[in-house]
């Protein structure tokens, strides 16, 4: 597989280090490197391993199975990624036409600005198996993390917020282009331009351009940036591989287990669309914030209206609480049968369009990735298919350059897979309302004669079969008992129309 | 994972178990009797995994039943829980508008023997 290189960012030659340590992170390189070796406590290890549920088989099979997705997942293959200056390049709800550098330079801040979520290995066993790394097996659960991870950026900092400690650009190639004036030529540093494909190494450009982007950096007001660099250090923390944190690997897999999930597990859009629900739910960490999981395509406002309004909900009685909670909107659907229907795709690139969408969480088959953009009939994509040593977390001044990714990766639209989950935000009631006015707009713009999902006034009980005859409340089956699989069907009944 | 089915209650689709003649006469035989209703055909995707099958395939479907009742319907014949995936495509390709009747979608997207095809399938799972 094609997986991402990001280390190339880090051991490219001195360049690299030189700026990190011009930012006043000179422990960095070494520290990266240290906390390769962070481990769990050695004793949840011998403890887990003394009560011994799962049997030798299974570890050996546990074990053999990461030792070879590290190999696999560790693997870095250089491919380049080329941009053209021709198309603008879009990243949720921001176009960027890269023909200058200054374009160029904020396609980078509001690429490597989001929130990047990798298989991670050696963390703290998963409760009930032997299992101490997602590789292999987590990806849609990473994806489902950095959609979340969105949702929370844009929950908790300004819209505009970008990582000043972003890191360069690797594996890309964007075309020739001039640069705008004579003043801002090297002004702002960008990987391979200006070079035939291929032949330039991201670092050549590097050196010159130091100073000015510091000076730029001091223009933002100290206080405020601290302010935004401990909420974002912070909200990493939250998605640790170590069981406390809430939306960390340890709680989802927890939370999976209430839909027939286990580690080791493939999970689906949808199903992770429902996890993340639950673990906003539950946790304390973020208050004001909603998730809701649309059914059946179907968006039923007052049933988001209902999650948001608190003037309707009694029960808080926190004073410092806002009457509107700010809501994720979760969309499941499946865009085909087989293969995605291409005409679906204008309306993919659409909600990529629009400002209230936090990203689109499905992949290539059986390969999870989450989109974030598109360029021509190309989708952009951060991939979790990195296997990563864990990072403790709980360290003061832990590293977040191993969140961040810096080589964006490109696919083309037909080998998405249909079955994916849509994600929206809206931070208060005047949002929500042109949230759906805007989705609604993305949504009449597909070929297909049908949207890919609607909204609909009123609660979903609304519609519902009250009194259908063929409404019956028999206990659910959430895992098909193996039994009934094999029903066996009687030919001549099965022949026989079914009246409704 | 969910072991893949392997036996289904018909080895083959509708479709090709039965002549297009064989098809439309039965259509015909059907829609005088019962002239409100749409003949509906509901097969599993092929390559579902999670889903039951179900025990019937044709459905005769009152006209003004809407697509959100049409999908509890059938989410209940197999008792599948709210959060459970469950989409009904139409011709194996494109969803339908939750918010149709039967008969608009029926209208638009009959087979030449007079069947509406539908196929159902949650959806597919990622790992790596």
């Amino acid at each position: 597989m094609n997986s991402v290189s990001p280390s190339a960012a880090q051991y490219v030659g001195g360049v690299m280090q030189d700026e990190l340590v011009d930012r006043g992170r000179q422990q960095q390189p070494m520290e990266r490197q240290g906390s390769f070796g962070v481990r769990p406590p050695q004793t949840q290890d011998a403890s887990r391993e003394a009560a011994g549920e799962p049997d030798e088989m299974d570890k050996l099979k546990a074990k053999l199975m990461s030792a070879w997705n590290n190999v696999k997942y560790g693997w870095t293959v250089k491919s380049k990624t080329s941009f053209n200056k021709m198309s603008p390049v879009t990243i949720l709800g921001h176009s960027y036409l890269l023909n200058s550098e200054d374009e160029v330079e904020r396609f980078r801040l509001a690429f490597v600005s989001r929130i990047w979520l990798t298989y991670r290995r050696e963390f703290p066993q998963l409760e009930g198996s032997t299992w101490t790394t997602d590789c292999g097996w987590g990806c849609m659960l990473r994806s489902g993390q950095m959609l979340l991870a969105q949702g929370l950026l844009v929950h908790l900092m300004p819209r505009d917020w970008v990582w000043p400690e972003s890191q360069q650009l690797t594996d890309v190639d964007f075309e020739v282009f001039r640069p705008r004036s004579p003043a801002r030529a090297g002004g702002v540093p960008i990987p391979s331009f200006g070079s035939p494909r291929g032949s330039s190494t991201p670092e050549k450009s590097l050196p010159s351009s130091q100073a000015p982007r510091c000076s730029q950096k001091k223009r933002v007001h100290e206080s405020t940036k601290d302010r935004q660099e401990h909420i974002h250090s912070r909200l990493v923390t939250w998605f640790g591989d170590q069981p406390p944190a809430p939306f960390g690997v340890h709680q989802l897999v927890d939370i999976g287990k209430g839909s027939g999930k286990k580690a080791g597990d493939w999970y689906g859009p949808s199903v992770v669309a429902h996890i993340l629900r639950k673990a906003v739910d539950k946790t304390s960490v973020v208050t004001n914030l909603a998730v809701y999981v649309a059914q059946d395509c179907t968006v039923y406002k007052e049933d988001v209206v209902r999650l948001c309004d608190r003037s309707l909900n009694q029960t808080s009685s926190d004073p410092s609480s806002q009457d509107w909670k700010s809501v994720i909107i979760l969309v499941p659907v499946r865009l085909g049968g087989e293969a995605l229907n291409p005409s679906y795709i204008d309306c993919v690139k659409n909600f990529l369009k629009l400002d209230c969408c936090i990203g689109i969480i499905g992949g290539k088959p059986k390969h999870s990735l989450y989109f974030i953009g598109f360029q021509d009939e190309q989708l952009l994509y951060l991939d979790p298919h990195y296997c990563q040593p864990v990072v403790d977390v709980s360290q003061i001044n832990f590293s977040l350059e191993s969140f961040h990714c810096s080589s964006p990766k490109k696919m083309p639209f037909n080998r998405m897979d249909p079955s994916c989950t849509i994600g929206f935000y809206a931070k208060n009631k005047k949002d929500f309302e042109s949230l759906c006015s805007a989705v609604s707009e993305a949504l009449s713009s597909s070929k297909e004669k049908y949207p890919v999902f609607t909204f609909v006034e009123g609660h979903s009980q609304d519609y519902g079969l009250e009194g259908h005859s063929s409404n019956h409340s028999g206990p659910p089956a959430h895992i098909l008992p193996p039994g009934r699989l094999g029903r066996s069907n009687n030919r001549r009944s099965s022949e026989e129309f079914v009246f409704l | 994972m969910a072991p893949r089915e392997k036996s289904q209650p018909h080895s083959k689709p509708f479709k090709l178990r039965k002549s297009l003649a064989t098809r439309k006469q039965e259509v015909a035989g059907i829609r005088a009797k019962f002239p409100n209703k749409v003949p509906v055909i509901i097969e599993r995707y092929d390559k579902e995994k999670y889903l039951p099958p179900l025990d019937k395939t044709k459905f005769l479907v009152p006209h003004e039943l809407t697509m959100t009742q049409f999908v509890t319907i059938i989410r209940n014949r197999m008792a599948l829980l709210p959060s459970q995936a469950f989409y009904l495509l139409i011709n194996n390709s494109g969803l339908a508008s939750m918010s149709l009747t039967m008969a608009q979608v029926y209208k638009e997207h009959q087979d030449e023997d007079g069947f509406l095809y539908m196929t159902y399938a949650s959806q597919e799972m990622f790992g790596r």
